[in-house]
């Protein structure tokens, strides 16, 4: 079980460096709210998971009540966290930010 | 004049910072602080207030004065932000738009124009109305009841675990500013006028002021809740407790409806009529 916990709660610290890395080198404010809401959910969503499993190692009611809060915080962040990256780019695109070509790929009108 | 200014701003800075040095250091076990003051709280809480969380023992009730002035400082910040940004006379706007329901038909009406008012047919929208975004409107309609549940367990729960008015009157207002921002400004104050945010706010001052009265009535010190023993059912230890809990109670209620007033002014930059 510890064991699980450690490989998910890495797995997940993976996912969020790749998240920064992603938000510090990508072009432009589009590509980078890519990472921004993918990467740092399922980062999110691999570290609590193996939190929860880290604390329900010791089979009480108390901890199995902390591992179910756990549960509660991925279930609002799955749901959340999306949604606000979803608003932040409806933003974008209602103020006329259009999104970055490649250059030399020929202009957009 | 300029040279001056530094030269007394070197002399005052330095002679500061000389003296953060004759500071304990923090968390100095034998500093005055650590040998006398926290333990007689972390010792006594317990059998005087029967609150386990010291924090909020400490809060409410070893420094209640500091607490009620400090809740009397959010209020006056409402206060402060209403009379600085509000817009009092109601001017007629110059067109006022409608939208059809059924068939987001959108009608302007110029001044002196009329429609009625209750229509169930149209709504009144904003000058600057964007279309509702589907996926945000129902994720703040998930999401806030049980935000406002989460604020309410902290008021309650401030008692055992990190919380209390405080935290939870700003969960409740910020519950009630996303559910302002996914919908519009004019439906939040259909449901929470300013009128009422106001009270609210001058009312959750008041009832931590009144419980420090009525234990003066009751002929305890001013905001010394074991006078509020003589209800029956209470021992002067528990009548502390519950005494914590009414002006936490009062502390969100006041912190709630500052934070809602002040979004009102802000967002509407004063009108009222319509927002974000």
């Amino acid at each position: 079980m510890s064991l699980l916990a450690a490989i998910l709660i890495i797995s997940g610290l993976f996912f969020f460096t790749g998240g920064s890395i992603g938000i510090l080198r990508f072009p432009d404010f589009y590509s980078r709210l890519h990472p921004a809401g993918k990467l740092d959910t399922m980062g999110l969503l691999m570290t609590m998971t193996g939190m929860a499993l880290y604390t329900v190692q010791e089979f009480t009611l108390a901890a199995i009540f902390t591992s179910l809060k756990i549960l509660l915080i991925i279930v609002f962040v799955f749901i959340t966290s999306p949604t606000a990256t979803h608003a932040i780019l409806d933003a974008g695109v209602r103020a006329g930010l259009s999104p970055w070509t490649a250059p030399g790929k020929g202009e957009r009108e | 004049m300029k040279r001056l200014g530094l030269i007394a701003i070197i002399i005052f800075g330095g002679l500061l910072f000389s003296i953060t040095f004759e500071l304990p250091d923090l968390g100095d076990a034998s500093s005055p602080a650590s040998t006398h003051v926290s333990p007689y709280y972390i010792e006594h809480t317990l059998e005087d207030t029967s609150v386990p969380n010291v924090v909020t023992a400490i809060l409410a009730d070893y420094r209640g004065y500091d607490t009620l002035f400090e809740t009397a400082v959010i209020f006056s910040a409402g206060l402060a932000c209403f009379f600085l940004l509000r817009i009092p006379e109601r001017k007629a706007p110059k067109a006022r738009f409608y939208r059809h329901l059924t068939t987001g038909l959108t009608l302007r009406i110029e001044k002196g124009g009329r429609i009625p008012e209750e229509s169930k047919e149209f709504e009144r929208i904003d000058s600057a109305w964007v279309p509702n975004d589907v996926i945000i409107n129902m994720t703040c309609r998930l999401v806030v009841p049980f935000v406002q549940l989460f604020a309410l367990y902290v008021i309650a729960h401030g008692h055992h675990s990190p919380g209390g008015g405080f935290q939870g009157g700003v969960i409740f207002g910020a519950a009630i500013i996303l559910f302002a921002i996914s919908n519009n400004l004019r439906s939040t104050t259909r449901r929470l006028s300013e009128k009422s945010s106001a009270l609210l706010g001058s009312g959750g001052v008041i009832i931590y002021l009144g419980t420090g009265l009525l234990c003066i009535l009751l002929g305890a010190g001013f905001l010394n809740y074991s006078g509020l023993s003589v209800f029956p059912g209470l021992d002067p230890v528990s009548a502390r407790s519950y005494g914590i809990l009414i002006v936490e109670i009062g502390v969100g209620i006041a912190v709630t409806a500052v934070m809602v007033w002040i979004y009102y002014n802000l967002a509407s930059a004063g009108t009222q009529e319509e927002g974000l």
